[in-house]
């Protein structure tokens, strides 16, 4: 059998034999003194089942030791190795996705609740002061500068056609949006001060769901798990040292219930392949900043409002939305929660949280999502009462740019000097000689290249 | 088929198997219809047009088709209006409706100058001085504009730019050199909290400027200083890379066209010395060596070898790292060379940071 056969190499590449729980067992007595009366010394090797034989029994056994040897690894590197290194067929699942109503299918995968609008506040600690109010006028103009840079202000090479317009305008328009409210708003947040963030890095993700009875092949009628991989590539996101609070108790239990679909995946439409497990957040695990904060998706020109309406999928509009949400950010905290160690049989002991805003260029919604489970597999989730929640928002918007003669003198007269200048020239480090200095011709002021600076002037406004 | 003859056909064929100069054996792939036989074809009837003074020539023009017996019309050339592009042909340079009697050089991204930083000096009037200026310097050395645990951090970006950020083992140079600047500058965005103007700029990524029309963005854009520029080079392959001269030479002529187009906005097209300098920044690198560079723009009267000089301060050839290992050297089992870089300079990023704060301290 092929997973035999595959257990097997596991095995031996772990340097472990068959008879090393027997060792153990006998030369334990041996060590404990005079304890050992209390407990009954076992005198022959425990009786447990094969190893080799093709038994569920054996099976078992084998599934036992490669999750031994997963538990055993020294670090998050190896622990990772063993889970991702033996490659079969899988699920290729796209967060991004023209199907129809794949959020409910998103939401079977990845054992997700939906609940519509945002998480309840934190509770109000009377220790702390509290926060200065948000400058929501700055943060304005700022999203205006962004938004107006790319789409009227900046001088590209050439006329930027209709199909291009997604990737060399609403794309550097993001990045700019990103970076500048991370900037504005780290005075508020000193954790966003020191964020890594990252532009289009891959995200990626595998995990185990649910079973299934092969239908063909040599291995015809027996049990095989599902599997499924998320290669994801947001825009941008933000990554911080110190994970984000909790919105919820780990174990809050949701009344809504998890859609359940009673057919195979591969009606979606989803495909199977087999390439490389990664599991991966933006960075490798050495990187101190480990926990997410927020992604920013944009979605592709295929999924935009205009072409939905015109296939008369109107509802799937926030479909698609939602479906983007929950893999990606189910992905992203899976991805972080199997860096600090946990895995589906050693299930996460603090939830782990980010955030997610999703937009087309001109529509935004905002989501957040809290992992409070990674036991999915048919063998851990037996017991499990644990839900992963997702908060969305309906979509808001449009965005607008309206760029007319009129928009252009309002612009031009929206900066008085009375609320201070935007943006300072660099001065110079050689002041030329002012007039209150003694006269210098400009033509021996060639002495610029010979002898030492004239001295900075007085008074001068340096504002 | 267009003609009926199978002899005027060959003929055809045969003028242009000639025409191209071939040895007379078919095109290969072309297959010709018909028993091959060794007579020449009959020459074709020539057509003539008579022209009989007097007398009105009656031509089948109005029945549209040929009739034996009457006159071969001659019809007024055709003049057709449009040619499609690939048969288009330019006219002579000088009847051009744009063309000047002056040549008129362009310099673009992937112009590299063969004289290097010389050539540069020359092309803008300005005078080198090797080093930063002094005010420069006292930002980079005063310890209040350091961040906490600043080598720290610097040593993270590297390794995250070098190693951390991709899943490949060695990740390449088009894919580290724009991160580590990124990071760089996120890195120097985060001293917003000590220097609140710091968030009154805005980044504008692989924008076009051209100084012949005056202009870098369109008026009434809120941030029309230009304070940085970061030239990358990040091509994966060292030829197609410019040398560290050639990077040099590149940085002072955009900062000079960047700083020329802002004297233009501000003071006018007309030459002339000007009152306030107008100053520009660049720094470029190729991912771990870094070139610093501050232009001030004194003159616009370029046309004269005398008078008021640009000034431009360069500080080549900073290493960051001297060399960053992906993998651990292992010799006879035994760790040589750790995963890391080799040979850090924590000087190269207080010169940054401190470009990066010039004018807003």
């Amino acid at each position: 059998m092929a997973a035999a056969r595959c257990w097997r190499l596991v095995l031996r590449g772990s340097g472990l034999s068959l008879h090393t729980a027997a060792e153990a067992a006998v030369k334990a007595p041996e060590v404990t003194g005079p304890d050992v009366a209390a407990a009954p010394v076992a005198r022959y090797p425990p009786v447990v089942a094969s190893l080799t034989a093709d038994s569920k029994a054996a099976r078992q056994r084998r599934v036992e030791r490669w999750q031994a040897t997963v538990h055993a690894a020294k670090s998050v590197d190896e622990k990772l190795r063993i889970l991702t290194k033996m490659q079969f067929m899988k699920y290729v699942v796209y967060p991004q996705t023209f199907a129809l109503n794949a959020d409910r299918w998103y939401q079977s995968f990845t054992k997700t609740v939906f609940l519509s609008g945002l998480p309840p506040p934190p509770p109000a600690r009377p220790d702390t002061e509290p926060a200065p109010a948000l400058d929501v006028v700055a943060l304005r103009d700022a999203a205006c500068d962004c938004l107006l840079q790319e789409h009227f202000f900046l001088r590209r090479k050439k006329r930027v056609p209709l199909y291009l317009e997604h990737e060399a305008i609403t794309s550097p328009f993001l990045d700019q949006l990103v970076a500048s409210l991370t900037g504005l708003l780290s005075a508020r947040n000193p954790a966003l001060a020191n964020a890594a963030l990252d532009c289009k890095r891959p995200v990626h993700f595998y995990w185990l769901r649910g079973e299934e009875i092969i239908s063909h092949g040599h291995r015809k009628g027996r049990v095989d798990a599902l599997r499924y991989q998320i290669n994801d590539k947001p825009h941008n996101q933000i990554r911080i040292s110190k994970q984000l609070p909790e919105f919820v108790p780990l174990d809050y239990s949701v009344p809504v219930e998890i859609p359940v679909m009673n057919c195979k995946p591969d009606k979606l439409p989803l495909f199977k392949r087999q390439y490389e497990n990664t599991i991966f957040i933006g960075t490798k695990t050495a990187d101190p900043h480990c926990y997410g904060h927020t992604q920013f998706h944009l979605l592709p020109d295929k999924l935009k409002r205009e072409r939905l309406l015109k296939q008369n999928c109107a509802d799937q509009i926030e479909v698609v939305f939602r479906a983007n949400a929950i893999a990606s950010l189910f992905a992203w905290t899976g991805a972080q929660a199997m860096y600090q160690g946990f895995w589906s049989e050693a299930d996460v002991t603090r939830p782990f949280v980010s955030q997610g805003v999703i937009t087309d260029g001109k529509y935004f919604s905002f989501f957040c999502y809290q992992l409070n489970t990674l036991a999915l597999t048919a063998q851990a989730d037996q017991n499990n009462p644990r839900k992963n929640i997702c908060w969305g928002t309906q979509i808001r918007g449009p965005l607008t740019v309206v760029a007319s003669p009129v928009a252009e003198h309002r612009l031009r007269t929206r900066r008085p000097s009375g609320h201070g200048s935007r943006a300072q020239p660099l001065r110079g480090t050689w002041d030329l000689p002012r007039p209150g200095h003694e006269p210098v011709s400009p033509a021996s002021a060639g002495g610029l290249s010979t002898t030492a600076p004239p001295g900075k002037p007085e008074g001068t406004p340096m504002d | 088929m267009a003609l009926a003859s199978r002899s005027a056909r060959l003929a055809l064929a045969r003028l242009g198997r000639l025409g191209l100069g071939s040895c007379g054996a078919p095109r290969r792939g072309a297959y010709e219809w018909g028993v091959r036989s060794t007579r020449k074809p009959e020459p074709p009837p020539p057509d003539r047009v008579y022209e009989i003074p007097g007398l009105e020539p009656i031509t089948y023009a109005g029945k549209m088709h040929f009739m034996p017996g009457l006159a071969r019309p001659v019809f007024p050339p055709w003049d057709p209006d449009w040619t499609p592009p690939k048969f288009r042909r330019l006219p002579p340079l000088h009847e051009h409706p744009l063309y000047k009697d002056q040549a008129c050089y362009v310099f673009h991204q992937r112009c590299r100058l063969l004289e290097g930083v010389k050539q540069a000096l020359w092309l803008t009037k300005t005078k080198l001085i090797e080093g930063l200026p002094e005010k420069v310097l006292s930002l980079a050395d005063d310890p209040r504009n350091h961040i906490e645990n600043q080598d720290e951090c610097v040593l993270n970006v590297i390794f995250h730019a070098r190693l951390w950020h991709s899943t490949e083992d060695i990740p390449k140079r088009e894919t580290y050199c724009p991160v580590i600047v990124d990071s760089l500058i996120q890195l120097c965005k985060s001293q917003i909290l000590k220097h609140p103007s710091l968030a009154r700029r805005i980044c504008a990524q692989n924008n076009m400027l051209s100084t012949t029309w005056n202009r870098g963005f369109r008026e009434g854009y809120p941030y029309p200083y230009p304070h940085t520029l970061y030239l990358l080079e990040s091509a994966n392959l060292r030829p197609h890379r410019f040398q560290p001269d050639q990077l040099r030479a590149k940085m002072i002529l955009f900062a000079f066209g960047n700083a020329l187009a802002q004297a233009r906005l501000l003071y006018g097209n007309d030459t002339k010395v000007l009152e306030q300098p107008v100053v520009v920044q660049s720094v470029g690198t190729d991912g771990r060596v870094f070139q610093f560079l501050v232009l001030q723009l004194n003159t616009t009267d370029l046309a004269s070898d005398e008078g008021v000089k640009n000034l431009v301060w360069i500080d080549s050839d900073q290493l960051l790292y001297e060399h960053f290992w992906c993998l651990p050297v292992v010799r006879r089992k035994a760790v040589v060379e750790p995963v890391g870089p080799t040979g850090f300079q924590p000087e190269t990023f207080r010169k940054f940071l401190a470009l990066y704060l010039h004018g807003a301290v």
